[in-house]
């Protein structure tokens, strides 16, 4: 019986520009759990893609249960007994859990109609086993993130899984989720399942695993004993130098004055369900306000109510004297509020435009742009983005590169430099780091923090909740379109902050003998 | 007692207009859209979209014409028009899948060269520009039938079985399809395919239904089925429903020639077109997926 | 000379015109295929094209005729297409924005060039209408423009036919044709290249072209067009109102399509003809296309299906082989010319096998 589930050997995976893997050695043994740590880019996706067979390595051997496999796709990968959880979860929205799980492998009535009952029954059976609560017959729309991971768990295990591979499953979790994923994993240990698990989170790798195998940039950086190992020593490994957190927030003894205020804001989400009922928020001059939650309770609808990307349905927005309720994006844009959105592909930059041609987005028809409806000012355009570029550090080769052709990091210090130099009142920051590494995480927080010392009021949404306590000045918990406690970070912890961003309330101010 | 007179013929007229006949136009007029609408429902929900069914449909009245006179037979012109139709949807399939053609513009590209190609060959073999002679044609109700048939086994292998599960979700997420072992670029080739077949029937059909082959026989209609699709909400029932009213359309509007001019009433179905898809659509059910390319590593 | 050509090599403007160029040739390579298996002489073809379309003062007056308008069109799908969407209209639109100036040229009492411009504006003005239509209905109520521009062509088409056939409103009275009175002397263009129909349209033409290179490149508010035609959700974000662009595109593009048509009656027919085009709209697609959605390029595109269009009469008068082919040459253009990744294939596969 071979000792290992899994092995890899010499994995060389290259892409255009990059050496994603480079000679990478891995294995997992039978009935482990072991974590997979390295930064953003530093090839654990890719590693494991490869594993899985969505990529085919330009080098290396893969044995499966001891036996060698070369170039097979998925559908082999599933067969033989490695399922993956991704990231971002290949659930079909519209469908519901039962018709997620059974892809692939759908039991029949006499060959040809779909039997969902049957699978129903196994899922229900699945479920129970591994302690892993899923409705087969809720729609995936309908269903809060934490479920839909466990459907993607259970989907795994219905497929025969015996190997899971899991690629970041906490980025999405609050603290008792993570514990509940925790207990999961025990269990399916228990069961003879042996698990990978990505992860750049340095506390989950020590909690969770027994080996812990870390990357950087492509390479294994080593392989150690969780029980050995500390988080100095993973953070070290990951990075290579003694990570210190160089961003300090200072004191800020200015008055406060609020600038942006939102009183009894009521919105609905895109499917037309209530995601925020009845939000009021106070913006000051000078300070940070982090909102901390888990995705799905209303943030994304917060950025843009506050943006003009959507319009609430009842309450009021107002910017000191001006009244910006069910104003459009122009209204809030031209009042000084700027906007780093979630999703810079898809809001934050025309990926298809020139560098130049987004540093105008937003301005474009203001001085010194353009004067008139009738001649927008190539120079001035130029000069302004030359300026942007320099100041902001974006590494590009020209102002006329596409914005696709730069790098994610790059891209981020293009929208922060377009929206920071309209030197604005109010910045809302949405989820601002998402796919940066530590460099870049650092120079955003440095930014904000900048921004905030001249005297900007700053929101920042993220769902790390690191970030969120190391950066602001107080931090508003949303739980369920509601804010349900502002906290100053000194004064409370992750514990604290977890608990409420999951059941909306903390048990030390709920009577005793309460439940949740 | 003239007013009575006016009445009764106000009365005389409707009653002239709907009659049985109207409702046999009314099935026969609607088998081509439908069977449009139905294939395009196929390609759709596997995340192609297909504009060149006008072309295709016109090319399957083409070949129908070209086998029925050279070899004599209908049915053998029916089962040319059909694979001939399957090869424009492969063509269609190749471009957009492999060649990562921009869909509507490809079936743009394909309304055109078959435009063209139709004029080329009618005048090339009988040197008729875009006619060709008459040829014995078979019985359209037995289309019609088939239709009818079609449909309902759509709704059932779209919604209730395996592969109908597995097409809903290379449309609506290839990823996941992916990931599941499905192969999202062969689905996407078999139900255009499939989708040009359905056309080349309903080329098919025209054909038959006046026994020769006209340049403009089409007439819209490809998109007429294109909205019909749209307006049954991707389901092949609820294609059959729009392509009936569109049919029902038609229908009337050719009893209506002898009461308006005829150029006006000729516009009807398009005007009526436009007029459906502005007020009776609701929130469509795209497949998320429809129009973007699929790139796997 | 090495550094030239390498600076050319980087250039993506070559890169693209290389690519357009050696589409042209692979199209035209199947149509000789398609030539040859009908039976028909591809050399006589090829010298009748020639000469249809360039071989004298007459081929090349006819050539620049017929892409006048088509140069129109192209403008019409071009502009739609850089926000995001497909107005396959054109040829409706022409229909309307002719008849209209059909009817203020034959019917209004202006002074010479004063009439002619106002005559004109009023059919863009008509076609702008036209384009209009599709436009809210896609920006209010979501619904296909493809479809819709589709419908109101055929709507338009039946409708002006009703209007000139004989017992209809606009018909003139004195002819048996299809058709309204003649437009007056004063609203005409004039030629420029007689005995050919070329006209002053030529010119309104290229005008437009820059016009419209000047609105999409220069002025914020087509600025704000190509943004909602690249990301409408970035768009959004920037500020701009989405829903009024795509109303401005459409109606843009009737606009322009509306021209076509009213270049069309002053400076070719000087009355509206029943079928007065040959399909210049379904033309301005592939035009627009060919152009790579340039404006400049349409220029060039709008030549090229001219002298299609042109060495395609001749051809047939020939009887080389049946003008259609035209046709399908040019659909054949725009299959290699959307499939850049297949182009780039077979460059390599070219340079590979030279090595």
């Amino acid at each position: 019986m071979p000792e290992f589930a899994i092995e890899m050997k010499g994995i060389v995976k290259r892409f255009p520009g990059v050496v994603a893997n480079n000679g990478i050695d891995f294995s997992l043994k039978k009935g482990e759990i072991h974590g997979l740590l390295g930064e953003n880019g530093a090839g654990k996706t890719v590693l494991m893609s490869v594993l899985y067979g969505l990529y085919y390595p330009d080098a290396g051997d893969i044995r499966i249960d001891g036996v060698p496999h070369k170039n097979y796709r998925p559908a082999m990968a599933i067969r033989l007994g490695i399922g993956m959880v991704h990231q971002h979860f290949m659930l079909v929205p519209r469908l519901t859990v039962a018709e997620n799980i059974m892809l692939g492998q759908e039991p029949t009535k006499s060959g040809v109609l779909l039997d969902q009952e049957a699978a129903i029954e196994k899922i229900e059976a699945f479920s129970k086993q591994y302690g892993l609560p899923v409705d087969p017959r809720a729609r995936i729309e309908q269903l809060p993130v934490g479920e839909q991971q466990r459907v993607e768990i259970v989907k795994a295990l219905y497929r025969g899984a015996d190997t899971l591979i899991l690629d970041e499953p906490t980025a999405v979790l609050t603290e008792q989720e993570i514990e509940h994923l925790g207990e999961a994993l025990a269990k399916l240990k228990q069961e003879g399942k042996s698990i990978v698990l990505i992860t750049h989170k340095l506390q989950e790798a020590i909690g969770m695993c027994d080996r812990i195998t870390v990357l950087r940039k492509g390479e294994v950086i080593g392989t150690v004993d969780a029980k050995e190992t500390s988080e100095r020593d993973l953070a070290e490994m990951m990075v290579g130098r003694d990570v210190v957190f160089t961003v300090r927030r200072s004191q800020v003894t200015a008055e406060p004055t609020t600038v942006l205020r939102a009183t009894e804001i009521r919105a609905c989400d895109d499917r037309g369900l209530e995601a925020l009922k009845g939000v009021s928020l106070e913006l000051q001059r000078h300070e940070v306000l982090g909102i901390a939650g888990v995705q799905g309770n209303g943030q994304a609808e917060l950025a843009e109510i506050l943006t003009g990307l959507r319009p609430p349905t009842s309450g009021t927005i107002s910017l000191g004297d001006l009244d910006l309720t069910g104003k459009g994006a122009k209204a809030f844009i031209d009042a000084g509020i700027a906007h780093i959105p979630a999703d810079r592909y898809l809001r934050g930059l025309v990926m298809t435009f020139s560098v130049r041609e987004n540093a105008i987005l937003g301005q474009h028809r203001k001085r010194p742009f353009s004067s008139t409806p009738f001649w927008y000012h190539q120079g001035a355009t130029t000069r302004f983005t030359r300026e942007i570029v320099d100041a902001f550090d974006v590494k590009t080769p020209s102002v006329n590169t596409l914005a696709q052709n730069l790098s994610g990091g790059n891209q981020q210090r293009l929208i922060i430099g377009r929206e920071f130099s309209k030197k604005p009142h109010v910045i809302i920051a949405a989820q601002p780091t998402r796919g940066l590494d530590v460099g870049g995480i650092e120079y955003v927080h440095q930014q904000l923090l900048k921004m905030r010392d001249q005297g900007a009021a700053v929101l920042l949404i993220s769902m790390d909740l690191d970030e969120v306590m190391r950066v602001s000045d107080r931090i508003a918990v949303i739980y369920t379109g509601r804010i349900v406690a502002i906290k100053d970070p000194e004064e409370t912890n992750r514990r604290e902050l977890g608990e409420l961003m999951l059941t909306g309330s903390l048990s030390s101010e709920r009577g005793v003998g309460e439940t949740a | 007692m003239e007013e009575a007179i006016g009445a009764m013929n106000f009365w005389t007229i409707l009653g002239n207009i709907f009659t049985l006949p109207l409702l046999l136009a009314t099935l026969r007029l609607s088998t081509p859209i439908a069977l449009i609408a139905l294939g395009e429902t196929y390609s759709e929900r596997s995340g192609i979209i297909n504009v060149g069914v006008e072309g295709t449909a016109l090319l399957g009245a083409l070949v129908s014409s070209l086998v029925a006179y050279f070899t004599g037979s209908a049915w053998i012109a029916l089962l040319a028009a059909v694979i001939t139709g399957g090869l424009a949807g492969g063509l269609h399939a190749l471009w957009c899948v492999r060649f990562r053609a921009n869909h509507v513009v490809s079936g743009i590209a394909i309304n055109i060269l078959v435009g063209g190609l139709a004029l080329f060959i009618t005048s090339a073999v009988w040197g008729w520009r875009g006619t060709s002679p008459s040829s014995p044609p078979l019985n359209t109700w037995y289309i019609v039938g088939a239709m009818f048939v079609l449909v309902f086994l759509s709704q059932v292998f779209i919604f209730h079985t395996r592969w109908g599960l597995r097409l809903r979700v290379v449309g609506e997420k290839p990823e996941a399809a992916d990931t599941a072992g499905i192969n999202v670029h062969r689905t996407r080739y078999i139900y255009t395919i499939l989708n040009g077949m359905l056309c080349g029937l309903a080329g098919a059909f025209f054909f038959n239904n006046v026994t020769r082959f006209t340049s403009g026989m089409v007439g819209g209609r490809g998109f007429i089925g294109i909205a019909a699709m749209v307006v049954g909400n991707y389901s092949p029932v609820g294609a059959l429903g729009a392509a009936l009213l569109f049919g029902f359309i038609d229908a009337l509007q050719m009893r209506l020639q002898t009461y308006i001019p005829s150029q006006v009433s000729i516009m009807l179905p398009y005007l009526i077109t436009v007029l459906v898809l502005a007020f009776l659509i609701k929130r469509a059910q795209v497949p998320a997926g429809l129009g973007k390319h699929y790139v796997k590593q | 000379m090495r550094s030239v050509l390498q600076a050319l090599k980087q250039s993506s403007f070559l890169q693209e015109t290389g690519i357009t160029l050696l589409s042209i040739l692979l199209a035209f390579g199947v149509g000789c295929l398609i030539l040859w298996a009908a039976g028909y002489s591809i050399p006589a073809v090829f010298i009748n094209l020639w000469k249809g379309a360039f071989g004298n003062k007459i081929a090349i007056g006819n050539t620049l005729t017929k892409a006048t308008p088509i140069i129109l069109t192209s403008l019409s799908f071009l502009i739609a297409f850089r926000c995001g969407l497909f107005n396959i209209g054109a040829e409706g639109q022409m229909y309307i924005g002719a008849i209209i100036t059909a009817v203020v040229g034959a019917h209004l009492h202006l002074p010479a060039i004063l009439h002619s411009i106002v005559a004109l504006f009023a059919g863009g003005l008509a076609g702008a209408f036209w384009g209009w239509i599709p436009g809210y209905l896609k920006a209010k109520r979501g619904v296909n423009e493809f479809v819709t521009t589709m419908m109101l062509s055929y709507v338009a088409i039946g409708l002006t036919d009703y209007l000139v056939a004989p017992r209809g409103p606009l018909h003139d009275a004195q002819a048996y044709a299809n058709q309204t009175s003649a437009v007056l002397a004063t609203a005409r263009f004039a030629r420029i290249l007689k005995p050919t129909q070329l006209s002053w349209a030529i010119v309104v033409a290229g005008i437009a072209v820059l016009l419209v290179w000047y609105f999409l490149f220069r002025t914020p508010s087509g600025y704000e067009l190509r943004c909602v035609g690249q990301s409408p959700t970035a768009a959004e974000y920037g500020g701009i109102r989405t829903k009024r662009k795509l109303i401005l595109a459409l109606s843009l593009a009737g606009l322009l399509a509306g021209l076509a048509g009213a270049g069309e009656i002053l400076g070719t027919h000087f009355r509206f003809v029943d079928g007065f085009s040959p399909g210049y709209g379904w033309d301005g697609i592939a035009g627009g296309l060919i152009a790579r959605a340039h404006p400049v390029g349409t220029v060039f595109s709008a030549l090229l299906i001219g002298a299609l269009r042109a060495g395609a009469l001749q051809v047939q008068r020939s009887h080389a082989a049946p003008g259609d082919i035209a046709t399908v040459l040019q659909a054949l253009v725009i299959f290699f010319i959307i499939a850049p990744t297949l182009v780039r294939r077979l460059i390599r596969w070219r340079r590979r096998s030279v090595q």
